[in-house]
């Protein structure tokens, strides 16, 4: 049976919160089937993205039927811990990513958008849905969003096939001509999210020293308007809405400097050398962050399309791009696997963390929503046709687990981020290429 | 803040850069009289190459286009949007974007498509000087300069360069600024953008460099930890430490203020955890080393119980350090009885456990952290710098402080300072001074000018009274920055703002001299790890990870290695003003032992590079057979003759073939993986579609297949048999082999020349090269031919052309 939105069940799944959770069960507990139900489930509060490149191997992927998750595929078996909470979703696609490319699947991820053909600073792609969230449950924290990566190195040189390297190495944009670079320096992550300062009073201290300097910065930003012509002057307005932006964050650091106490983690100083270490530490400032509540949206690059990291590690000593162009052959498509494993298995003691972190009434988890996934299909083709995309987290939100949901092939991806958008609270009809929500995801209590 | 990777030797550039400022010396001058000529004299040489037999008219010119073009190009198939058979040929100028697009394909031969009926030489010839004479006249009479973006900020090299520049401290920006996107090939294109985690990080590092500058920690420490490429063997001798020391690492390292720091290390480790190299009861005396003195040593042997996990958790010396710039080093003694035994083949590389194992410890890791027991700012080159004044006696500290920063602000802000532009750094200044002293002040005021827009923006605005898309000429000032920012991609120096602030840099005699000036100096070094490393890519060879089951000898030492031979042998060609086509032919490289075992060249010995004069029967000598070509271009697992002929075509001979068309199916998707490589894509050009594009780019690949994807000549590919070199170029029909391809590359040096000033001329201006800059780059190369295409024969070229001095309002 191809699960169709009109055909849908009104059903509401209880499994999986009973472990965990009790009082936001009640929300979730309202019969959904009394349609038009007034009695509001909790928006969801957090929403996380993580980005894995070049498309997975299917068969070690899909969970075989659909409805109930049952037994748990190779690649997926690290999320066993988490399963309750984790919704697996099938035959999804990126349209505006055509013709098929390695950029056009990280630029389209988030935004469903074409990515204009230029190598120049005219790039153009679409607001990102990240971003769309972040205007509404970013505008209370101190950051409205955290951009995170794994590549220390951008690409030098040429890119790719005329696209500007911005569409591979920027999974998140403001505007459509505004790409958010990512950090992948934990230290950095770390100051960016503490500040400097070990006591609250040099914290607060340093933090009125930036302010200060952004004073003066801003001041002489205005003046510059009045020396160049029209054309530019709207280029030097999205600078002073920059200023605005860090000038809020530094007053939200400083309210919440005597707050927020300093986290339970040393100063993190270098670049730790195995992926995995980074990968984890770069998941921990997630959790902290979000603990601390310094941001709701965060989006994390886990890494890079055509990216050539080898995973000796385990076993795969062989580049990933070269190797993802495996052609059918069994024995690259094992370690296609085996790397697609390794990465859902960091994404799952990440879940576990969260899951563990007391939060309110429930956990981090429960009031988190993460996105996890990729914009190619089938990497040796560059197709975007069935996209490896999984949701996890969110029980408090009325978001069901344990499934598996296998749309009609060709759904666009877009219908998931219109999805997490409504539930954010943001209400558009529309997102990227959409053309419905993704129904049965979440309980069909209207907010 | 460290600079560097360890696999840095800054010395051994310094050597090469000392000897070839006086070759240089030697040439100054000479070219002067050719600098005078003004833009507007384009004219006179316009037209060039007169047509043999009859006088070529429009309507001969329109038979050649119907005959051998406007079968694809016409109304109805619009094959890549040219329409060529209602355009004017009687008036190219009209549509000069168009033309120019023509142009190209005819000078480089790559249309018609070599399938096609092809024009005669002479037809050819008598088409391309009709329209190049047409535009170039066109261009002379209204020259279009394009327009550069009003704002760009620094990127992370400039920003660099400018603060070694500003304050004489040496940072490492990567680690303090977000990366910089590309843009036309290069990282200063796309630089107008300002998002707030820039703005952010700026202020850090406005404020971490001006503490580091001003010799001030506010109490908290400096910590830096220095990490190993896990790649690097560590068996030998490592060029920069001490004769007798084998691995391990140099680090220039900034120290803050005198006071005592920790240096800790950590040993390698396998992925099972052990440390690596520790075998029976053998030991390893490990030595540290300032300014290669030693100030520490330590010994460390296999623990009688095997279990390592915590020898190396405190590799520590406490030391007494005097601020400033120091070289760091850790490394071991060599043991006279540590043989290099394997029980495999023996290999070079020595790194990875399981295949080609250390046979001795390695560094992993150095972290430096400190001041303890902190003993003030001290004596370094950035305070001499800043403080260029002392207050005498109280009451004065007001005046000396306005001195330090007014010249300090000269230098960043690249213009003359007037005392309104003084009030708010002071201001900073005063709230310093009033909690921590005159230093205090100083640096609270340093770090206020390097968050300064006026730092971190260039800013090239129209003239009051420019007309819209009216050409203008550029101010002495922007000038200034222009000219620095291409040569050094940093601030300009005293003597440059000099000549601008005089007004005399618009003069073609003093704008030639401050070029020339600026090319002998040291920061030139820049065009070599800058321009080139980008252009060539040489920078991604931090990429470069070739398959270990395929090329096991392949570790981070012959990297760096092949980095150090390209960007030495491309600053020779730079420092002794050589001609840019001995970048394709030259019977000389640079050499050090790794480097030359790994091409088969006899009688290298140890870690430093030297140049060294090649026979011929080495099959070294030019970039297209440089170990860091072939390697970027080539696959983790074997050599891609597609990329090395996009390489090629884009890079030397000035034809970038187009993208992939869409929906064309990956080679990989369709064809059996395990045919001979040129097999593989002779099936992929059955296909029609790809066969548009991969007949012209496959045989320039083909030409080097004799390389393999690590650079090493080969005449046989494994169980594919013996290799077959035969390539092609366009308009240069099949030929054989490297030597075939340089020969035919030779044969129109302009081809290269053109193509070197575009890429030149596109990270000397910021942005993409335009139809309307050919004339401009037609002119330069056209002016270079007789001084044989020497290096600053093309720089000075862009630097007096139309669209480095001019620029088009808006």
């Amino acid at each position: 049976m191809i699960i169709t939105k009109k055909a849908l069940p009104r059903r509401t799944f209880l499994r999986g919160l009973q472990a965990t959770l009790a009082l936001p069960l009640l929300d979730a507990m309202i019969p959904a089937a009394t349609a038009l139900a007034q009695t509001p489930a909790k928006p969801v509060r957090r929403l996380g993205f993580v980005y894995i490149p070049m498309g997975c191997d299917h068969g070690r992927w899909t969970p075989a039927g659909q409805g109930t998750l049952g037994e748990l595929t190779p690649i997926l078996a690290p999320l066993e811990g988490v399963k309750e909470q984790l919704t697996v979703i099938t035959n999804l696609r990126l349209e505006q990513s055509y013709p098929g490319t390695h950029d056009t699947a990280n630029a389209g991820f988030l935004s469903a958008a074409f990515a204009k053909h230029t190598e120049s600073s005219d790039y153009y792609l679409g607001t990102t849905a990240d971003q769309v969230a972040a205007k509404e449950i970013g505008r209370e924290t101190q950051l409205p969003s955290l951009e995170l990566a794994m590549d220390l190195n951008p690409l030098a040189g040429v890119c790719n096939n005329g696209y500007a390297c911005v569409y591979q190495n920027c999974l998140s944009w403001s505007s459509p001509t505004t790409p958010l670079p990512s950090e992948a320096h934990p230290r950095i992550v770390f100051e960016r999210l503490f500040g400097e300062g070990d006591s609250v009073d040099g914290r607060r201290a340093a933090l009125r020293e930036r302010a200060s300097l952004l004073d003066s910065f801003s001041d002489d930003i205005a003046r510059l308007k009045r020396r160049v012509g029209a054309t530019d002057r709207a280029r030097v307005d999205q600078y002073l809405d920059t200023i605005r932006e860090v000038e809020r964050q530094i007053q939200r650091a400083e309210a919440g400097a005597a707050t927020n106490p300093m986290p339970d983690l040393d100063r993190p100083v270098g670049v730790p050398a195995a992926f995995a270490d980074h990968a984890n530490l770069m998941f921990d400032l997630q959790v902290l962050a979000f603990q601390a509540d310094i941001t709701r949206v965060v989006t994390f690059q886990l890494a890079r399309e055509l990216n050539n990291r080898t995973y000796p590690e385990i076993g795969v000593p062989d580049p990933h791009h070269p190797t993802s162009h495996h052609g059918n052959d069994p024995e690259k498509l094992a370690k296609i696997a085996k790397i697609n494993q390794f990465h859902v298995s960091l994404f799952a003691r990440f879940l576990d963390k969260l899951k563990a972190t007391q939060d309110g009434d429930g956990s981090l988890l429960d009031n988190t929503v993460y996105l996890y996934g990729s914009g190619l299909g089938n990497s040796s083709i560059h197709d975007h046709e069935n996209l490896p995309i999984l949701v996890a987290g969110g029980a408090a939100c009325g978001m069901k687990g344990g499934r598996h949901i296998k749309y009609e092939a060709g759904t666009p991806l877009a219908n998931l981020h219109l999805t997490l958008l409504d539930r954010v609270g943001v209400r558009v009809d529309k997102f990227g290429d959409s053309n419905g929500k993704i129904e049965d995801l979440f309980d069909l209590v209207a907010l | 803040m460290r600079n560097g990777s360890p696999g840095a030797l800054p010395h051994v550039r310094a050597v090469t850069i000392g000897l070839a400022g006086l070759a240089l010396a030697v040439t100054l001058g000479v070219r002067a009289g050719a600098f005078a000529e003004a833009p507007a004299a384009e004219a006179r040489i316009a037209q060039t190459s007169p047509a043999v037999g009859a006088v070529p008219t429009a309507s001969s010119h329109r038979r050649t286009l119907d005959r051998y073009c406007v079968t694809c190009h016409n109304q109805k198939l619009k094959t890549a949007g040219v329409l060529l058979d209602t355009v004017d040929v009687a008036d190219p100028a009209a549509g000069a974007e168009v033309w120019e697009r023509v142009v190209r394909k005819l000078r480089t031969s790559t249309m018609p498509p070599s399938n096609m009926p092809q024009p005669s030489d002479e037809e050819r010839g008598q088409l391309l000087s009709w329209l190049e004479g047409a535009l170039d006249r066109a261009a002379a009479a209204r020259p279009d300069p394009g327009r550069t973006e009003t704002l760009r900020r620094l990127n992370r090299t400039e920003y660099q360069n400018a603060i070694r520049d500003l304050l004489l401290v040496e940072i490492d920006a990567a680690s303090l600024l977000p990366p910089d996107e590309s843009g036309h090939g290069f990282d200063n294109v796309i630089v107008g953008d300002l998002p707030p985690a820039l703005v952010d990080r700026y202020i850090s590092a406005a404020q971490r460099i001006s503490r580091l500058a001003t010799g001030r920690t506010q109490g908290t420490l400096q910590s830096d930890i220095i990490r190993v490429a896990p790649d690097l063997t560590q068996e030998q001798h490592a060029d920069g430490l001490p004769i007798g020391t084998r691995g391990g690492v140099s680090i220039k390292y900034t120290f803050a203020q005198d006071g005592e720091y920790d240096i800790q290390f950590y040993l390698a480790r396998s992925y099972s955890g052990d440390i690596e190299g520790l075998k029976g009861s053998e030991q390893h005396e490990i030595r540290v080393l300032l300014d290669r003195r030693p100030i520490g040593t330590m010994t460390v042997q296999r623990p009688p119980d095997g279990d390592d996990s915590l020898l190396d958790r405190n590799l520590k010396i406490r030391v007494p350090v005097t601020a400033g710039p120091h070289d760091v080093g850790v490394t071991f003694v060599r043991n006279s009885s540590s043989l290099l035994e394997t029980a495999r083949q023996p290999l070079l590389a020595h790194f990875n456990e399981r295949r080609h194992p250390r046979i001795t410890p390695a560094i992993q890791q150095v972290s430096i952290t400190g001041p303890y027991a902190a003993k003030g700012g001290g004596d370094t080159p950035s305070r001499r710098r800043i403080f260029v004044c002392r207050p005498a006696e109280a009451g004065q500290d007001d005046a000396c402080a306005r001195q330090i920063l007014s010249t300090l602000m000269r230098r960043a802000f690249r213009r003359p300072i007037v005392d309104a532009d003084l009030e708010r750094p002071l201001a900073f200044y005063r709230e310093g001074r009033s909690s921590g002293g005159f230093d205090a002040g100083i640096e609270r005021a340093v770090g206020a000018v390097l968050f300064n827009p006026e730092f971190l923006l260039r800013v090239e605005a129209d003239p009051s009274g420019a007309k819209a898309g009216v050409p203008y000429r550029i101010s002495d000032l922007e000038l200034a920055s222009r000219l620095s920012f291409f040569l050094w991609s940093s601030i300009p120096d005293d003597a440059l703002l000099d000549a601008a602030i005089r007004g005399d840099l618009r003069r073609p005699e003093v704008l030639e001299q401050q070029a020339r000036r600026m090319l002998a100096d040291p920061r030139s070094f820049n065009l070599t790890s800058n321009f080139a490393g980008q252009w060539l890519q040489l920078r991604n060879l931090d990429a470069v990870s070739p398959n270990v089951r395929l090329y096991p000898d392949f570790d981070d030492n012959l990297r760096q290695a092949f980095r150090q031979e390209s960007e030495l042998f491309v600053d020779s060609v730079l420092r002794e003003d050589r001609s840019m086509l001995d970048l394709l032919k030259a019977d000389y490289t640079f050499l050090n032992e790794r480097l030359a075992k790994h091409y088969g060249i006899a009688g290298v010995y140890g870690s430093r590079f030297r140049r060294v004069t090649l026979a011929p029967e080495s099959r070294r000598g030019g970039l297209l057979r440089h170990g860091s070509v072939l390697s970027v271009t080539s696959f983790a697992t074997r050599t891609s003759p597609v990329v090395r002929g996009v390489w090629v075509l884009s890079n030397v001979f000035g034809a970038p073939p187009p993208p992939p068309l869409p929906n064309v199916p990956a080679l990989d998707g369709n064809v059996p993986a395990n045919l001979p490589i040129r097999e593989r894509l002779a099936a992929h050009r059955k296909d029609p579609v790809c066969a548009s594009c991969h007949r012209t780019i496959d045989p320039v690949g083909f030409a080097l297949e004799n390389f393999d994807a690590v650079g090493r000549w080969r005449d046989h590919d494994g169980d594919n048999g013996a290799i077959d070199a035969e390539g092609g170029l366009p308009g240069a029909g099949t030929l054989k082999g490297v030597a075939g391809l340089e020969e035919a590359l030779l044969r129109r040096p302009e081809l290269f020349a053109a193509t070197v000033t575009e890429k030149l001329l596109t990270f000397a201006l910021g942005r993409g090269v335009e139809y309307y800059d050919a004339p401009a780059i037609r002119r330069i190369v056209r002016e270079a031919r007789p001084d044989n295409y020497r290096f600053s024969s093309l720089v000075l070229g862009i630097v007096k052309s139309v669209p480095f001095q001019m620029r088009r309002a808006s």
